[in-house]
């Protein structure tokens, strides 16, 4: 019995994944600890890592067609020890889907909503994508089609109204941090967000072209990579080393803009991209939570625990951290290492054993 | 609080229970009242007062600390 009946096009599939990409990474400069003005480089050469992880798990799914990652887990290690794992990276995704929500609570509580619980702020953000959840993986696509040009359209809007502000000798001089910091900011940029699509290793099982689904992960990261990365050159530029220092920057850099008097307080377009984007992200990380529990657990439909996940989720959110200072420390020094193992050392080895017992056999796929 | 937990919860319980059991889904009905279970039990630790260790900020000692960071 299949777990999921939906199929998406491929090109909604790339849409899918400049959402999930732009994510937190919306407001949060990707790659800007440690490599200062240069972070747009570490930010250029963490897509090129995150493209090298992406070539790593398409890989992946082009070997074995219409199977999720906990699927291809149970025919390459054996039921048993294939399901650890896929419990090991269920859990990832349940985590970094916490940790997202987690960044969107703390930001909301900061810098939009100081007086409305956490909670409330956290449970409403998590009821609206378990509805979504609850509608499949056609809906979540079809809601990214929607969302992600009008994000696109605020993103380049905002960067045209700032370009009076931008100062290029705030990007001067370049390639100034040292190689040390700039690989290991550019290792973080990788992590968080682009190597973070190892998550589409539940979803590229229901695209309906899957020999062209590494193209359309390649060019989802491609475009929002370059979204990202003119983002942060343009926070940079705007703010000089104000960027590296403050949390949220893009926010910052919106309440530059004023034209005339009259286009002000534009910082909350950036508010509603977090909110659009989280959606997305949060939404992407809680279908594979779920339908991976599904699987394991050989359910005959994961809707019925979508709540009671969608709940721990948010418990977790709640208590990840103890303050925002501790989430931007885990986000930017423990979370590139934690990561590895989740997005490059499981799709990885996976693939080589695959290739070594020279799986899958015939009629496993149809299995 | 805790009243206001326990509506929700048995809300939560009330939506997804009657189909379950009508239809006899038994590994979905157990893996519910699991999952339902260490939220319901979380949720009131935490509406009690008490902190729950946060596990990001563990996460990260542990790395920070392996790699001298």
């Amino acid at each position: 019995m299949f777990l999921e009946k939906g199929r998406i096009s491929n090109f909604q599939l790339s849409v899918l994944i400049i959402g999930f990409v732009l994510g937190s990474s919306v407001i949060i400069s990707p790659g800007g600890e440690g490599a200062g003005h240069d972070a747009w480089i570490a930010c250029a050469l963490g897509l090129m890592e995150g493209l090298l992880i992406a070539w790593i798990f398409t890989a992946l799914t082009k070997l074995f067609k219409d199977k999720t990652l906990i699927e291809i887990n149970s025919l390459v290690y054996g039921k048993i020890l294939g399901n650890g794992i896929s419990l090991l990276f269920i859990g990832y995704l349940f985590h970094l889907s916490a940790l997202v929500l987690t960044n969107y609570g703390q930001f909301f509580k900061l810098q939009i909503y100081p007086a409305t619980p956490k909670t409330l702020s956290l449970l409403l953000l998590m009821l609206v994508c378990a509805s979504t959840v609850n509608r499949g993986i056609e809906v979540l696509a079809r809601c990214s089609l929607i969302l992600v040009p009008i994000i696109i359209l605020v993103v380049f809007t905002d960067t045209l109204l700032l370009i009076p502000h931008i100062d290029l000798n705030n990007l001067m001089p370049v390639l100034d941090a040292p190689i040390g910091k700039l690989l290991l900011a550019s290792h973080g940029a990788a992590s968080f967000p682009f190597a973070e699509t190892v998550a589409f290793l539940m979803v590229l099982a229901f695209v309906d072209k899957p020999e062209k689904g590494p193209a359309a992960v390649s060019r989802g990261l491609l475009i929002a990579g370059f979204i990202l990365i003119m983002a942060v050159a343009r926070n940079v530029a705007v703010l000089g080393q104000m960027a590296e220092i403050t949390n949220y920057p893009t926010y910052l850099v919106a309440q530059v803009i004023d034209i005339g008097d009259i286009l002000t307080r534009l910082h909350v377009l950036v508010a509603i991209s977090l909110i659009t984007m989280g959606f997305i992200k949060i939404s992407v990380l809680f279908y594979g939570t779920v339908l991976g529990l599904a699987q394991v657990f050989n359910l005959r439909s994961y809707r019925p625990i979508i709540l009671p996940v969608g709940i721990l989720m948010v418990i977790l959110a709640l208590t990840n951290v103890g303050n925002t200072q501790e989430m931007f420390d885990f986000v930017n020094k423990g979370y590139p290492i934690y990561a590895i193992p989740f997005q490059i050392g499981i799709p990885l080895i996976t693939l080589v054993v695959a290739k070594l017992r020279r799986l899958p056999q015939k009629g496993e796929l149809d299995a | 609080m805790i009243v206001l937990l326990l509506i929700g919860f048995a809300f939560v319980a009330i939506w997804e229970l009657p189909a379950l059991v009508r239809n006899r889904w038994w590994r979905e009905i157990i893996l519910f009242m699991v999952l339902w279970s260490a939220g319901f039990m979380l949720s009131v630790m935490i509406s009690l007062g008490i902190t729950l260790p946060p596990i990001s900020t563990i996460i990260n000692k542990a790395v920070t600390g392996m790699f001298g960071w």
